[in-house]
C-alpha cells in the first residue's frame, strides 16, 4: 500500500509495534557483518532447529549490531510481559540450552548478559539491567538507538520508532527554507570528517544555479578502523533514507545517490531493500506521501579505492571515471556530480536529520558543546577491553570514552596513545586524555575528529610502526594525480621503513618534517594535505621513540622485526610445549615439563610463540 | 678462409674489474677463423694502435674485431688503426663489453661469459663482411616526413629549422595524431594540448615545411638520397585558403568522423556463451558510462577477473574509449586483469587489525599458502590479498574467505580455517 496521510502512517506504526513486541515470544538474532563473523549464522540455524524440535510457537526475527561487537554473536528473547533479555557470546550448544529452558517455561540466566526494561520492568529476573552496564550507561544513544533493536529489513518496525514522521511533518507543514533554517540552527556539522555545517552546505546547493540538483550519501567509509556507517546502513538504513529525502526536499533535488563501499555487501543489500520497501510505501519515488514531491535514489557500489571517500573523487567514480579528485576552487555544492549542484553528506549526518526535525532544534542543541552539537559515534577498537561502536554527546572526554565506556586497557597494560581521524588524524598521548572530544578541540591538539575511528594503543604498539602503517596505506591509496602526494608519501614511507629496519639516520627526522610540511601546503586534496598528520603527531608526541630506533637500534614495543629478538624466559616457562607445536621453523625445542629453548639462528620472528604462550614466558626485546 | 684478429681492451679497470679479459682473449681461439687474439690495457692508445697494426702485418689478418667500449666512442678510431695496418675500413667490427657488460653486471663469472658471447657475435658478423669503398653520390636535399603525429611534427620542425625543404604528409584531415586525443601525458601528467598545440602552429608556420593533410602515400620508389614518392591528396571540396578549421562542416556532416575510425582495429570476437553472459549483465543497466563501474563489478564477480576482450566489448557497448575502461580496471583495487583463485582470502590491514597483529596473520597465510600478498596459487585455488578495513574492527584481526568473515584470529587458527576450503 502507499502511505498518503497521517492516518496511514499511524496505522503502519501500530503494525510495526506489534512486529517489535508481538503477542508471541520473539527470538531475535543479530545478523550484522560482525555478528556473522563470530558465527551468528550457526546460531540462527541452531535456533531454528531447537525451536522445531521443541515444537515452540515463536517468532524468529533478525536484527543488526547493538554496538557491543565483542559480546557477539547475540540473540535476544522477548516474552510477552517480560523484559527483553540479551544473550551473549553464543554458540549452537548454548542456544539449545537457552531454548530448552524457554520451552520449559523458565528463563535461562546463565548465558544472559543484560535485560532491557523497555516495556516491562521485572526485578525478579536475576540479570544485570541494561542501564547498569558500563559500556552502555555512559553513552548517549540517539542515532544508534534502534540499531540492533529493530529488524533493518522491516519498514514497519522503523515507522514504529516514529520513522518517516519527520518526513511527513516537513512535506505537509514546512517550507524548504524553514527546514534549512532549522538544520542551520541545530548546528549539525558533517560527520564524515570535515565538520562543515550541514545547513550552510544545503543552502549553497539550493541557491546554486543549475538543474537538476543531486543529493549524495557518502558511505564510502574508507578510514581503516571506522565502521559506524556500515553499522548504521546494516542496522537502520531507513533513518539514512529519511534524512536524504528530507534533505532532497529542502534543497530541491529529485535525484540522489548512495555510494557504498563494495567491502560492505550486507550494507549494500540492506539499503537496497530499504529503498524498494520505501518505494512500495510511497515514501520514495514519485509523489511522495501524496505531496507531489518526487525523489529517486540509486545505490552505487565503490570498488576499493580509499580516495573515493573524497567528494570530487566520489563524483568522478559515479560518473564512470577514475576516482581522482579535482582542485576545490569550485565547491561541489555549486558544481559537483556532472557539474551540477550537489549536496554530499555522510551516512551519520543524514541519520541525524530526522531526529532534529522530529524532536526539535532545542532538544538537539542541548546536546554537545558550543561549537559541536549533538552526538558522535566512535568505533572504539584496538587495545581496549570493551570494543564496539559507542555514541557519546560531543564534549565527552577521551578518558570517559576509553576508561568508563571502554573499560581500559586489557591485561593491565599501559595506555600509550589513541589514534583518531583515520589516516588524516593523529595519535594523542596520555596527557590529552582529559580534553573534550569535539571537532575543534581535537584539531587544536593536532589530531582530528575524522569519521570516528578511535584506535587505542598500548605499550606493545610501536608509534614509528604506526606512522609507517598509515603511510603504507596512503602510498597504496594515493591516486597519483598530484606530485607532492604521489612522490612525497613514497619517500616518507621509505624513510620510515629505514628507521623501522634500524638503518635510519638522525637527519631523517628533519627530512620527514620537511616533506610533511610540503605535503600540507601543496597537495591537491585532503587525502594529501593531511597525509603527513600521522607522522607529524607521532613526531611531536613520541619523538623519543624515533630516536630510540635511530640511535639505540631498539624498538621498545617489540614490533619492528629487525630490531627485536625473541627468547624464552626459563623461569616463567612451564614447559607446556604450545610454542614449539606452533613454531613454523621448528626453532623451539625442549622436553615437556621443562623450560624450552629457542634457537635464534632458525627464528624468523613471526611472533607465533608469543601469541601461543599463556604464561608470558616468551620475551621480545 | 678469413683471417680474423681479436683485440680485447681492459679500458683500464672499467672492463677488467668485472671481466676476465685474458680469459676472453684465450677463448676466442676456439673459433676456427681466429688467427690471433690478445688483450691489452688501453687499445685506443698509441701502443694499442701499434699492437693492432703490427699484428695485422705479422699474422696477415684480413678482419679485425675490437672488444672494448661503444662504437659511438671508438669505432672510427679502431677502423682507422685497421686501415693503417692494411685492412679495409669496413672489415673492422666492435663488441661493446663495457657499457653492455662490465658496467651493468655484478657477477664476475657471468659477466666474463657474456663478454665471450658478445665477442663471438662480433666475430660472426665480421666474418660475413665484405670490403667496401667510399664514393660520393648526388643527393636531393629535401625531406619527407610521413605522419603528422607529435613525432612527425617535431621532425618536420627540426628539419625546417635546419634549412631543409620538408614535406609533411598526414592521412587524417588534421595533424596532431594520438596526442591530440590525450588529456595528460605520462609520467608527469603535463597537459597534453599545452605541448602539442604550439608545435602544430609552429610546423604550419615554418616556411620550409609544406603540409599535405588528408593525403596518403601511394608509391615509394628510388633509393636513399633520391627517393621518388607519389602522394594522393584526397578530395575535400573545400577552398583551403578560405578554411579556418572551425569544424562546423564536420559537426553537420552526415557521415561524420569517418576519417577517424581506425578500420584496421581487431574486431572483438567473444565466445557465444560469454557474449550471452555479458549481454545479460549489461541488460540490467542503462548502457552508459555511469554504469561502467557496476557492470565491471558484475563481470569481476562472474569471471573472478576481467578478460581483455570482454573489457573492450563493454567499452564498445557503452560507447566509451577502451582506455577509459582499462583505466578503471587498473585504478580500483577490486578489479583484476588476471584470474583470481577459487577462494579469495582477504586479510584486513586496517588500523585496528594492524595494532592487533594483522601482519602476523598475513605472515602465517603467506607461509601456509606459499604465496605472497596479491598472488594466486598456481592451481588457482587461493588468492591472497590485503584489504584496507573490512569494518569489523571490534573483532580484529579479521580475514574474510569468499566474503565470510573470521574474527579474533591468531596465527595458529589459519591452518584450520584454510582446511575448510581445501
Amino acid at each position: 500500500m502507499k502511505i498518503r496521510s497521517m492516518k496511514d502512517l499511524e496505522k503502519i506504526k501500530e503494525e510495526g509495534k506489534r512486529l517489535i513486541y508481538p503477542e508471541k515470544t520473539k527470538i531475535t538474532i543479530g545478523m550484522s557483518t560482525c555478528n556473522i563473523a563470530t558465527g551468528s549464522e550457526n546460531v540462527l540455524k541452531a535456533v531454528e532447529e531447537t525451536v522445531k524440535r521443541n515444537n515452540l510457537d515463536v517468532v524468529i526475527s533478525k536484527s543488526a549490531c547493538m554496538g557491543f561487537c565483542q559480546i557477539e554473536p547475540i540473540m535476544d528473547i522477548i516474552q510477552p510481559g517480560k523484559p527483553r533479555i540479551i544473550y551473549q557470546k553464543l554458540n549452537p550448544l548454548k542456544v539449545s540450552e537457552i531454548i530448552d529452558d524457554l520451552s520449559k517455561g523458565s528463563i535461562n540466566t546463565k548465558y544472559a548478559f543484560y535485560k532491557m526494561d523497555i516495556k516491562v520492568k521485572d526485578d525478579s529476573i536475576n540479570i544485570t539491567s541494561y542501564k547498569d552496564i558500563g559500556f552502555y550507561n555512559k553513552q548517549e544513544k540517539i542515532v544508534l538507538e534502534y540499531c540492533g533493536i529493530i529488524d533493518p529489513e522491516s519498514i514497519e518496525e522503523y515507522i514504529a520508532t516514529d520513522g518517516y514522521f519527520a518526513l511527513h511533518k516537513v512535506l505537509t507543514a514546512a517550507s524548504p527554507e524553514q527546514i534549512i533554517e532549522n538544520i542551520t540552527k541545530s548546528g549539525l556539522r558533517g560527520r564524515g570528517g570535515g565538520g562543515f555545517p550541514a545547513g550552510i552546505k544545503w543552502n549553497t546547493t539550493k541557491r546554486a544555479p543549475g538543474e537538476p540538483k543531486y543529493v549524495v550519501c557518502n558511505a564510502d567509509e574508507g578510514d581503516p578502523g571506522a565502521y559506524m556507517d556500515r553499522s548504521l546502513l546494516e542496522g537502520n538504513p531507513h533513518s539514512v533514507l529519511e534524512g536524504m529525502i528530507i534533505g532532497a526536499y529542502a534543497i530541491g533535488s529529485s535525484e540522489g545517490y548512495v555510494y557504498v563501499r563494495t567491502e560492505y555487501p550486507l550494507a549494500v543489500q540492506n539499503i537496497n531493500i530499504a529503498i524498494s520497501r520505501a518505494k512500495e510505501m510511497g515514501l520514495l519515488g514519485e509523489n511522495i506521501l501524496g505531496s507531489g514531491f518526487n525523489f529517486d535514489l540509486k545505490v552505487v557500489r565503490g570498488a576499493g579505492a580509499f580516495v573515493c571517500g573524497e567528494s570530487t573523487a566520489l563524483f568522478a567514480s559515479v560518473e564512470g571515471r577514475v576516482g581522482e579528485p579535482r582542485a576545490k576552487y569550485i565547491r561541489s555544492a555549486e558544481k559537483g556530480l556532472w557539474d551540477k549542484p550537489t549536496n554530499l553528506n555522510n551516512v551519520e549526518t543524514w541519520a541525524n536529520v530526522p531526529l532534529i526535525i522530529n524532536r526539535g532544534v532545542k532538544w538537539y542543541t542541548d546536546i554537545g558543546t558550543e561549537g559541536s552539537k549533538g552526538t558522535k559515534i566512535f568505533s572504539l577498537v584496538g587495545k581496549i577491553n570493551n570494543t564496539g561502536l559507542v555514541e557519546v554527546s560531543m564534549g565527552a572526554t577521551l578518558r570517559q570514552i576509553i576508561y568508563d565506556i571502554g573499560g581500559g586497557i586489557p591485561k593491565g597494560r599501559k595506555f600509550k596513545a589513541v589514534q583518531t581521524g583515520g589516516p588524516s588524524g593523529g595519535c594523542l598521548p596520555e596527557e590529552f586524555l582529559d580534553i573534550p572530544v569535539d571537532f575543534d578541540e581535537l584539531t587544536k591538539v593536532g589530531s582530528m575528529m575524522g569519521s570516528g575511528g578511535m584506535i587505542v594503543m598500548d605499550d606493545r604498539t610501536c608509534m614509528v610502526d604506526v606512522a609507517k602503517f598509515f603511510l603504507d596505506f596512503l602510498k597504496d591509496e594515493s591516486c597519483g594525480k598530484c606530485v607532492p602526494c604521489r612522490e612525497g608519501v613514497v619517500q616518507m614511507h621509505a624513510i620510515l621503513t629505514d628507521i623501522c629496519n634500524g638503518v635510519g639516520k638522525e637527519e631523517d627526522i628533519e627530512i620527514l618534517t620537511d616533506l610533511s610540511l610540503t605535503l600540507k601546503d601543496a597537495a591537491l586534496c585532503a587525502l594529501g594535505t593531511t597525509a603527513a598528520n600521522p607522522v607529524l603527531s607521532t613526531l611531536k608526541h613520541f619523538e623519543n621513540e624515533y630516536y630510540e630506533h635511530i640511535r639505540d637500534k631498539k624498538c621498545c614495543a617489540g614490533v619492528c622485526k629487525e630490531l627485536v629478538t625473541y627468547a624464552i624466559d626459563s623461569e616463567k616457562c612451564k614447559g607446556c610445549g604450545l610454542c614449539a607445536k606452533d613454531c613454523p621453523q621448528d626453532a623451539i625445542t625442549g622436553e615437556k615439563g621443562k623450560a624450552y629453548s629457542l634457537d635464534i639462528s632458525k627464528c624468523v620472528k613471526c611472533g607465533v610463540c608469543f601469541e601461543a604462550c599463556k604464561f608470558e614466558a616468551v620475551i621480545v626485546k | 678462409m678469413s683471417r680474423i684478429g681479436v683485440f680485447i681492451c681492459w679500458c683500464g679497470a672499467n672492463i677488467s674489474y668485472m671481466v676476465d679479459c685474458p680469459k676472453v682473449a684465450k677463448e676466442m681461439y676456439r673459433h676456427p677463423n681466429v688467427i690471433f687474439s690478445t688483450d691489452y690495457r688501453y687499445m685506443c692508445s698509441d701502443p694499442g694502435r701499434d699492437l693492432i697494426m703490427n699484428s695485422i702485418k705479422e699474422y696477415n689478418l684480413d678482419r679485425v674485431v675490437v672488444a672494448s667500449c661503444s662504437p659511438r666512442m671508438h669505432e672510427k678510431t679502431f677502423r682507422s688503426f685497421s686501415q693503417a695496418g692494411g685492412v679495409n675500413w669496413y672489415m673492422c667490427e666492435m663488441a661493446n663489453i663495457r657499457d653492455q657488460c662490465s658496467w651493468c653486471h655484478s657477477n664476475y663469472d657471468k659477466a666474463t661469459q657474456k663478454a665471450i658471447d658478445l665477442v663471438l657475435m662480433a666475430i660472426a658478423k665480421v666474418n660475413k663482411n665484405k670490403p667496401l669503398t667510399k664514393m660520393k653520390a648526388p643527393v636531393t636535399n629535401r625531406a619527407m616526413v610521413v605522419g603528422g603525429g607529435i613525432t612527425g611534427i617535431q621532425a618536420a620542425i627540426d628539419l625546417g629549422i635546419a634549412g631543409y625543404e620538408t614535406v609533411l604528409v598526414e592521412k587524417t584531415p588534421s595533424i596532431g595524431g594520438k596526442m591530440a586525443m590525450l588529456d595528460k601525458t605520462f609520467p608527469t601528467l603535463d597537459c597534453s594540448a599545452c605541448i602539442l598545440t604550439p608545435k602544430m602552429v609552429e610546423v604550419a608556420q615554418n616556411e620550409n615545411v609544406t603540409m599535405h593533410t588528408y593525403s596518403e602515400i601511394e608509391e615509394v620508389g628510388g633509393y636513399i638520397g633520391n627517393f621518388e614518392v607519389k602522394v594522393r591528396k584526397k578530395a575535400r571540396s573545400i577552398d583551403e585558403d578560405e578554411c579556418t578549421g572551425c569544424g562546423l562542416c564536420a559537426s553537420n556532416c552526415l557521415v561524420k568522423n569517418i576519417a577517424y575510425v581506425d578500420k584496421k582495429r581487431r574486431a572483438i570476437e567473444l565466445e557465444p556463451a560469454d557474449l550471452e553472459k555479458i549481454n545479460n549483465i549489461i541488460k540490467n543497466y542503462t548502457a552508459s558510462a555511469d554504469n561502467l563501474l557496476a557492470i565491471m563489478q558484475d563481470i569481476q564477480a562472474e569471471y573472478r577477473y576481467i578478460p581483455q576482450d570482454i573489457l573492450r566489448y563493454v567499452a564498445e557497448r557503452l560507447n566509451i574509449p577502451a582506455a577509459q575502461a582499462y583505466n578503471i580496471a587498473t585504478f580500483f583495487s577490486i578489479f583484476s586483469l588476471t584470474p583470481k583463485g577459487e577462494n579469495v582470502v582477504n586479510v584486513c590491514l586496517g588500523t585496528a587489525c594492524h595494532v592487533k597483529g594483522a601482519p602476523m596473520i598475513m605472515d602465517a597465510l603467506e607461509r601456509e599458502l606459499g604465496i605472497k600478498d596479491g598472488e594466486t596459487t598456481k592451481d588457482l585455488k587461493y588468492t591472497l590479498q590485503s584489504v584496507r578495513c573490512l569494518g569489523c574492527c571490534a573483532l580484529a584481526p579479521v580475514i574474510t574467505v569468499n566474503g565470510v568473515a573470521h574474527g579474533n584470529l591468531k596465527s595458529g587458527d589459519i591452518a584450520g580455517i584454510l582446511k575448510q576450503y581445501a
